[in-house]
């Protein structure tokens, strides 16, 4: 690759930005922007179809309710080591960027397997995209529930996978491949988990591409871009904890 | 923190690959779009024709088609719009010669993410090839429309074409929406951040406004059509009913109820949800959709009447006001498509004063184009023809849109050929004219060369006669209750009286088509065979006249320009020419 | 710039605590009942719309960014998020209608 980033030969040559700040950190937050359309017209398709139906079942008890907080509870603690990372990453102190990327993955792992059990657990308990076992003239609770935490599940594993490629390079990799190879053959076939994970492969083969065609030392700038994803992922989870969880709570 | 953003200035690249394929170079990648449209226009022209004849001559027998049954005309509807919309509208003007003109008009080397830029082309072409996939699957391409509406689309095997075809079609359109994105982040973030010294937000090109706005439409309406798909195929393929109500039933074979269901052709158990709910999610895309395809076409024409009139754009703050002023009103208008589908009369009831208000500052652009060709001194030249064409066709579409955005009104006629002479005219006519007066004006930068000047001429007076004969009796025959995506009026005893009138419109369309092709032939000969081209054979003011032809890999031959002057500064009193370049050195008088 | 952030560090514990506790918040009222469904949903939603400015706000940085970002885009994408209440009225209208 014979590309060269170089910083303007003096910002005499260009007007300033009129945002006040470097191109990569506008595109991810003009991504956010759509990004928060896309989930926002998912959150209003579940309220449209739970105004519609106003049987909508109220199946959450104590111990769903209690996952879902300690979910929160890593999401929120996850946001605060990443701006931690930031810090360090401001402060070029690079050990200590790539610890506090690391617990934030970390966490964010916790609220993956968090999720993926309790998604586990609906499932036996029967709840599918097109039934649940509380309300079957509501089928919409089931695809509505699937869909929504779902899409945000799959932000969080992209998030983590991100974060991964940002704090360890090429030393992410095989991790990565690891991660996939014990989940396939851990995760019983019948998980929908099972299928579900080659996700992670889907991502090793996207990170390989991008980190042996662009191979950079990612600086500062790079860690905070990384971060406002990271804490878009953890403001939609704000909304949907409340509408799909908290207004679900048991009757 | 800086406030430079940093430019990757990359070398010019070595081998065809790299050149040519998987370029960087944001004027390669324009002309990669440009041409993806061009055979995407193609298809969908003939399409098109199909269709026409068809109406015509129901029982004809098509060399290698055969006869086209009822069912099938359904699916060239369907494929036609789709294709039209999505990889010819949105494609050309704004990704086509936004991605080539945009950083050279502003200034830039390139665009601020060139592999972004690089990725979100072959995201569309991956989205086209999927799109043409649908025709050959088993069951063939869909029947649904191209807005898709639910539940036609949203249960499987509803109807003909609607088995692995419609999931191909909403597959593609998921990706033309992530490679939308990707693109008008892009073009956001380079107006922002790479305009060249002196180039203020009030000195851009209204070009340059007009994608921009575009492209801010884009990053906001895309976004939600990609959640409306991604439900969509949950219903089709996982059972949900986000928008399938109970108690369908679907000629005959198959019925979906609340409680049991059905026999042979679908497992789930669909009820509670709402077609409504996809018409709302679909049009709040699909009306910023709308400008997204017309916009672009503004910025030409308005930098193009100003330049062949040789005098400043009338009112320029006006034309850029007046482009935000559309693009925020495109956002809150969506509900007049959907006035006949028994939403909420009060919404209508805002829909309707909202959609009047989008006149205002359509008008407002419509009188300064006119006041900018008011007592100037017109060259006649192929670009300007189709400038003034699309200004023509502009008004005439538009002119039925208030009659359309009155709920009583709009309900006897929004299903007829009225609202497709209507949209046809206005979104899909003249925003190919501007596509047109691009080509024909930005030919001699993109190739070195010019395109002759007498086959344009021919083409733009076939093309603007031919389209009005084609679009413009439709009105006629929807006042009259021709009802549209219907395939047999030969066979209708009270609409027989009006085939002559589409036997008249489909001898128009063949014209028009086969004058088509003499643009092609233009195209290619004048790539290779027309008169060189010199630096600047307009004498147009811009930036992109100030640099080569075709210009360098990094646009200005490794500087970058100092801009002093506004846009459209012809004819200025006193200057030594009758033009100002924008790089002119700031001597020579004016803001 | 990189002085404030120094010494603002603090100040991002206190926006995790914060948090922390807007959550328990809304897990207590919702889980004790307190209010009915119709005011639940509106304190819930009004507890996290604070709850996303502390995100927005501190973590992502959104206040030391220059005006004409901040509102920009904050504006246009509330807009938009608001716009989407009209498809509220059609989902009445089915419960009212009773179709379904």
């Amino acid at each position: 690759m014979s590309e060269v980033a170089i910083h303007h030969p003096g910002s005499e040559a260009f007007e300033p930005s009129l945002f006040g700040t470097y191109s990569k950190k506008i595109g991810m937050w003009l991504f956010l922007l759509s990004d928060t359309l896309t989930f926002g017209a998912l959150l209003f398709a579940y309220s449209y179809g739970r105004i519609s139906n106003p049987d909508w079942p109220t199946p959450f008890h104590k111990e769903s309710i209690a996952n879902a907080t300690l979910m929160t509870g890593c999401l929120l603690s996850s946001s605060l080591t990443m701006v931690l990372a930031v810090l360090a990453a401001k402060r070029r102190d690079r050990s200590w960027t790539r610890n506090w990327l690391l617990v934030t993955m970390l966490f964010g792992t916790a609220f993956i397997l968090l999720h993926g059990m309790e998604w586990s657990k609906l499932i036996e308990e029967g709840m599918t995209p097109f039934k649940n076992p509380w309300a079957a003239s509501v089928p919409q609770f089931g695809g509505t529930f699937y869909t929504l935490t779902g899409m945000h599940m799959l932000h969080v594993t992209i998030g983590v996978i991100y974060l991964g490629v940002v704090a360890l390079r090429k030393k992410f990799l095989p991790i990565l491949f690891l991660l996939w190879l014990l989940g396939w053959l851990a995760i019983p076939a019948s998980s929908v988990f099972h299928v579900g994970i080659h996700v992670l492969l889907l991502a090793l083969i996207v990170a390989a591409i991008v980190l042996f065609l662009k191979p950079k030392d990612y600086d500062a700038h790079d860690v905070e871009v990384s971060g406002l994803y990271w804490h878009f992922v953890d403001l939609v989870w704000m909304f949907i904890f409340p509408l799909v969880y908290l207004m679900s709570t048991r009757i | 923190m800086a406030t430079t953003a940093p430019v990757h200035v990359h070398a010019a690249p070595q081998g065809f690959i790299r050149r040519y394929v998987f370029s960087l170079d944001h004027k390669v990648i324009g002309i990669q779009y440009y041409f993806l449209a061009l055979a995407a226009v193609f298809v969908g022209m003939f399409l098109s024709l199909l269709m026409r004849i068809h109406l015509v001559w129901p029982t004809a027998q098509i060399p290698l088609f055969g006869e086209i049954k009822p069912e099938t005309y359904l699916t060239l509807l369907t494929m036609h719009g789709t294709i039209m919309v999505f990889f010819v509208l949105t494609t050309a003007p704004q990704s086509g010669f936004g991605n080539y003109f945009l950083p050279i008009q502003i200034g830039a080397p390139d665009m601020a993410f060139p592999v972004l830029n690089m990725l979100s082309f072959w995201t569309t072409f991956v989205a086209f090839v999927v799109m043409i996939a649908a025709f050959f699957v088993a069951g063939g391409a869909p029947l649904h429309g191209w807005t898709g509406y639910a539940p036609l689309s949203a249960v499987p095997n509803s109807g003909p074409g609607e088995a692995l075809g419609a999931d191909l079609w909403i597959v593609s359109i998921a990706i033309f929406c992530i490679a939308s994105l990707m693109g008008a982040l892009n073009f956001i973030t380079t107006v922002l951040d790479l305009r060249a010294k002196g180039m203020t937000m009030m000195r851009m090109p209204l070009t340059v406004w007009a994608w921009f706005i575009t492209a801010i439409l884009g990053l906001l309406a895309f976004g939600v059509l990609l959640s409306a798909g991604i439900l969509l195929l949950m219903d089709r393929n996982l059972g949900t009913s986000f928008f399938v109500p109970g108690g369908l039933n679907f000629t005959g074979q198959l019925t979906v109820t609340p409680g049991g269901l059905s026999p042979s052709t679908t497992n789930f158990t669909h009820h509670g949800g709402s077609p409504l709910l996809w018409q709302h999610l679909f049009w709040f895309f699909g009306h910023p959709e709308v400008y997204i395809a017309i916009l672009p076409g503004m910025g030409v024409a308005s930098q193009l009447l100003s330049t062949f009139s040789r005098k400043p754009i009338f009112g320029y703050k006006a034309m850029v006001y007046a482009i935000m002023a559309i693009g925020i009103l495109g956002f809150v208008v969506w509900g007049h498509h959907m006035f006949m589908s028994g939403m909420s009369p009060y919404s209508a009831f805002a829909f309707s004063i909202m959609t009047m208000c989008i006149g205002v500052p359509s008008a407002i652009k419509t009188f300064n184009w006119l006041g900018t060709l008011w007592h100037g001194r017109i060259r006649l030249q192929t670009p300007m023809l189709f400038a003034i064409g699309f200004v023509s066709l502009f008004v005439s579409g538009g002119l039925s849109g208030p009659f359309l955005a009155q709920p009583v009104l709009d309900i006897p006629l929004h299903d007829t050929y009225f609202v497709v002479g209507h949209f046809h005219l206005i979104m899909g006519v003249a925003a190919i004219f501007g596509i047109f007066a691009g080509t024909y004006y930005w030919f001699p930068k993109m190739f070195g060369r010019m395109m002759n000047e007498r086959l344009g001429q021919i083409h733009f007076l076939i093309t603007l006669l031919g389209t009005y004969a084609i679009f413009m009796p439709m009105h006629y025959l929807g006042l009259a209750g021709q009802t549209r995506r219907y395939s047999q009026f030969t066979e209708v005893a009270y609409q027989t009286k009006l085939v002559p009138l589409q036997t008249f419109m489909t001898y128009a369309a063949l014209i028009t088509i086969a004058a088509q092709f003499l643009f092609l032939i233009n195209l290619f000969w004048s790539m290779r065979k027309g008169a060189k081209a010199s630096d600047n054979p307009w004498e147009s003011t811009t930036l992109e006249w100030s640099t080569a032809t075709p210009p360098p890999h990094d646009n200005f031959g490794g500087q970058t320009p100092v801009v002093s002057h506004g846009p459209y500064e012809y004819s200025v009193p006193g200057a030594p020419r009758d033009f100002i370049m924008q790089t002119d050195p700031a001597t020579t008088a004016t803001h | 710039m990189h002085t404030i952030q120094e010494e603002g560090k603090a100040q991002y514990f206190w926006v995790w605590g914060g948090l922390l506790l807007l959550t328990a918040i809304e897990v207590v009222l919702a889980y004790e009942q307190v209010f009915p469904p119709i005011h639940m949903l509106e304190i819930l939603m009004i507890l996290s719309v604070i709850k996303s400015a502390l995100i927005i706000g501190w973590f992502m940085h959104l206040k030391h960014e220059i005006v004409a970002m901040k509102w920009t885009m904050m504006i246009s994408v509330i807009i938009c998020l608001c716009l989407m209440c009209v498809f509220f009225a059609d989902a009445f209208r089915i419960t009212h209608l009773g179709v379904r």
